[in-house]
């Protein structure tokens, strides 16, 4: 449709006072404009909270509260958020970092979307704020079933992962910045040898991000070998719904996906 | 990391390169030359198609088939024609004379492809109505209100189902699923007799190949503005790789003469042949002179992947009679180009193919068919080397395998069948200024490829070796 | 909502003009501010080919709703040739034969003064990173990071002249 109103408000409440006229929200632009440039945006007012006082990061007690509005490039400037670059350097070129928002990454349709796959690996919480107010929502439930009409997310909130728990791995058609065939964030941490909590997540290979619940009740009380690594990757085939494109089918995303599992810990 | 700032290879031309240092015209041999086109490129002030912004720019997006195969039964404007901006909206009845193929003017019939799509549509995307508005929004908003009522038929993607008896017909300007090569059913080589090569040839080979379309997705996708001029001429700036091409073949579609158009261009923003099919020209300059205004008509890039004709897909079966020294006395191959709906190019690049074959080799009985194919697939046309690249993979794929099934080594089974100068081809030229020998002797040297002193002695003006 | 008066600064320059609803900063360069040097190739944020400077970091133009950029700093390709004199970054990219069809030159040169406004001394590693949202379908790519990695040290030799002759 035509784009007949941009709105750029200058706070949450502005951008849910805005929403309450219909039209959608737009973080950094880069999933709503290509729909917009090419007359296929379903709607004829845009909410942009590029001012709206929401692209800070702030870290205290262990955790980190990202602003919605916030950079890839801003999260990845911020040390304590430095684990996460590696898998930043995945999802988009510096250029489009300056301008993806973490907020607009918990909406973008896979095989992208891969923060919001590292998200779901560190079980993030969503703050969100609508004509009711605020309220917080696991990351989960966001990536399942968005966010009320008329609701924004304003926040993400993140328990920063202990030193040597965080994993990530990705395979993609190019070295940098790619769709992905298989991505797999996990926060994984050892006892004694073995698994003592784990939390993974996966993209590339479903509607959605998805947890390897599967492969994390396997993976509890055992070692980080080859063979249990192969072993839960099998696993994990259960809990997802792969699909065709012009990266890779289904097929094959299935097929190397224990591989890439496997790589996650043991490159 | 090291890098060279102006790559030259010093250890070529050395005699040119001597004697320019004493003063002879060789002065450019050797020494690296500014490209004339790069000031303006790195400060951004060359001039493409897109960068013309004529006062009253109207904007042109068509509207496309949903289909691969369908008769058209009904299309309704109204709800586009409400669109506010919208200017008007081009249907096949207003373009003068609505057919063409670009090559007619080197008389390649018949003319096969209407700009507007008229009672049926032979492939995804193929243009229908054209939208002119006031802004590219409007445009798009219009294109996307047009309601197209479709029959749909059966369609064929595949070369060899669509010469089955029974295909369904995909282009009725021509008959049948195969352009006609003066009366023949495809584009034919007969030297020798191939059946008792292969009769009497210790072995026999035969695999086959094929390709995926391909396409040139240049950074700048396909478009024009055309411009009114006061003394009723149009200019027309465009990205078209083949200026003339485009004003001839405008013309004639708009049943005008070829000095009523002028067009502006020689600056593309990538080629690599997929801007030479006079697509967008002709329905741009209709839309300019029945609005009054400059129109602007530039694909996006979901059209630029989807609809501009791409490499085409080929097929290859290669059939080889051997000897146990790796002579081949024989090669029949079966070519299937991939034209999709319409020919384009395409008749001209299966030509290439055929008399590409078989390859830069002395092959005493060669039998080839390379058929010209219409599917339901995106028109296929021109390509870098188009007809001669997928042959070419195809023909030294073969050599390789042969190679390994013979345990041979695969450059001198190439050295042994390498056409020398005073070779008859199969197309009854004899071969002159050959150098294929030479070329794999230098690869072998430099690759560090040992070659016995027999191959290293082999020459493109001798029988040496053989 | 109708049009509004958009102010940017570009190049140095206070400019206003009158956007439309859903305009781009790519679209308002080249239309209202006839700064025609960022191109158009995709309008999907995929070829890097329209990329600006905002405030000094690289952005595709195209995904950008100029409404959302204004009264910010913008830097174009017109703005990098000061008094008509090629910087490091341009000759490098005339004397490197890293433009073919120049369509892509605008994005890869305002990517690279990105880069080296922040770093320096690249690697090649680095600049393959910093262009690896631009597509080139000429070059191959390496004449342009043969060309990016000149022009850094052309800076760096330079910049010593340059801080003795302030």
């Amino acid at each position: 449709m035509v784009i007949c109103a941009v709105h750029v408000p200058e706070s949450a409440e502005a951008a849910v006072d805005r929403l309450a006229g219909g039209g959608w929200v737009m973080g950094g632009g880069t999933v709503v404009m290509p729909l917009v440039n090419s007359g296929a945006a379903p709607v004829t007012e845009l909410v942009s909270l590029r001012r709206a006082g929401l692209d800070g990061v702030e870290v205290r007690d262990g955790v980190a509260t990202i602003g919605a509005a916030a950079t890839f490039t801003t999260v990845g400037e911020r040390p304590e958020l430095a684990f996460l670059r590696p898998a930043l350097r995945t999802i988009a070129s510096p250029t489009i970092c300056n301008q993806a928002t973490v907020g607009g990454n918990l909406f973008v349709a896979q095989p992208y979307g891969d923060l919001a796959v590292c998200l779901l690996a560190l079980d993030a919480t969503c703050e969100i704020a609508g004509p009711d107010g605020r309220r917080d929502a696991p990351v989960a439930g966001v990536l399942a079933s968005g966010v009320a009409a008329g609701e924004v997310v304003v926040a993400v909130r993140v328990v920063l992962p202990q030193p040597g728990t965080w994993y990530y791995h990705k395979a993609m058609r190019r070295r940098l910045n790619s769709a992905a065939i298989v991505t797999v964030a996990s926060v994984t941490r050892a006892d004694g040898g073995v698994v003592a909590s784990t939390r993974i997540a996966l993209g590339g290979v479903a509607s959605r991000p998805v947890r390897a619940g599967s492969a994390e009740r396997l993976l509890r009380g055992r070692p980080l070998t080859h063979e249990v690594l192969t072993e839960a990757g099998e696993a994990a085939r259960g809990d997802i719904d792969p699909f065709d494109d012009a990266y890779a089918s289904a097929w094959y995303r299935a097929r190397v996906l224990p591989v890439h599992l496997r790589r996650a810990f043991l490159p | 990391m090291t890098y060279r700032l102006a790559p030259i290879d010093t250890s070529t031309f050395t005699a040119e390169r001597a004697a320019a240092g004493t003063g002879t015209d060789h002065t450019v041999i050797g020494s690296a030359v500014q490209r004339s086109d790069a000031r303006g490129h790195v400060t951004g002030r060359t001039e493409f198609f897109e960068d013309v912004a004529p006062p009253r720019l109207a904007h042109l997006k068509m509207h496309r088939s949903a289909r691969h195969h369908a008769r058209i039964a009904d299309v309704d404007l109204t709800e586009a024609l409400a669109v506010p901006r919208v200017l008007r909206i081009l249907t096949h009845a207003d373009i003068p004379n609505n057919l063409f193929t670009p090559l007619k003017l080197i008389g390649v019939g018949p003319d096969d492809e209407p700009v507007l799509a008229v009672d049926k549509v032979r492939y995804l995307g193929e243009p229908i109505c054209a939208v002119v508005a006031e802004t590219e929004a409007a445009a798009l908003e219009g294109a996307a209100r047009i309601k197209v009522t479709y029959e749909d038929l059966p369609p064929v993607f595949d070369v060899e189902e669509a010469l089955k008896e029974g295909a369904p017909l995909v282009n009725e300007y021509h008959g049948q699923n195969h352009f006609r090569y003066e009366g023949h059913h495809c584009r034919r080589i007969r030297f020798g007799d191939v059946e008792e090569a292969f009769a009497r040839a210790d072995h026999v080979f035969e695999w086959r190949y094929q390709s995926a379309p391909i396409e040139q997705a240049p950074v700048e996708t396909t478009g024009c503005v055309v411009v009114p001029q006061a003394d009723g001429r149009l200019r027309i700036h465009s990205d078209t790789q083949a200026c003339f091409f485009t004003l001839d073949n405008t013309a004639l579609i708009l049943e005008t003469p070829f000095n009523k158009l002028r067009i502006v261009g020689g600056t593309v923003g990538g080629g690599f042949g997929g801007k030479v099919d006079v697509v967008v020209e002709p329905v741009a300059c209709v839309a300019a002179m029945l609005a009054d205004r400059p129109v602007k008509f530039v694909y996006d890039r979901a059209e630029e992947m989807q609809v501009s004709s791409p490499r085409a897909a080929e097929r290859i079966y290669i059939k080889d009679a051997v000897m146990n020294d790796g002579r081949i006395i024989g090669r029949k191959v079966t070519l299937y180009v991939d034209a999709g709906a319409y020919s384009r190019h395409s008749p001209y690049g299966t030509t290439k193919a055929a008399a590409h074959l078989p390859g830069p080799y002395a092959i005493p009985n060669v039998w080839a068919d390379c058929h010209c194919v219409f599917t339901n697939r995106t028109p296929s046309s021109a390509m870098r080397g188009f007809g001669v690249t997928i042959a070419d993979f195809a023909l030294e794929s073969q050599m390789d395998r042969i190679a390994r099934a013979l345990d041979l080594d695969p450059l001198r089974l190439r050295l042994l069948n390498a056409y020398r100068d005073g070779d008859l081809k199969a197309h009854r030229k004899v071969a002159e200024g050959t150098a294929l020998v030479e070329v794999i002797q230098k690869v072998a040297e430099m690759a560090g490829h040992e070659l016995p002193e027999t191959y290293r002695r082999m020459s493109s003006t001798t029988r040496e070796g053989l | 909502m109708p049009s509004q008066i958009v102010s940017l600064v570009v190049n140095g320059e206070q400019r206003e003009f009158i956007a439309a609803p859903g305009a781009t900063l790519l679209a308002s360069l080249r239309e209202s501010l006839g700064l025609t040097a960022a191109k158009r190739g995709c309008a999907q944020g995929a070829c890097g080919t329209c990329t600006v400077l905002v405030d000094g970091r690289p952005e595709v133009s195209c995904l950008v709703a100029v409404e959302t950029v204004a009264g910010r700093s913008i830097r174009t390709l017109e703005g990098v040739a000061a008094g008509g004199e090629l910087d490091e970054v341009q000759s490098a990219f005339v004397d490197c034969f890293a433009t073919q069809c120049g369509f892509c030159t605008a994005g890869m040169i305002m990517v690279a003064e990105a880069l080296l406004d922040r770093n320096p001394d690249p690697s090649d590693e680095d600049v393959v990173e910093a262009i690896s949202g631009n597509v080139c379908r000429c070059t191959g790519y390496r004449p342009i990071v043969i060309a990016i990695l000149e022009a850094a040290r052309r800076r760096r030799e330079q910049a010593p002249q340059e801080v003795a002759s302030r």
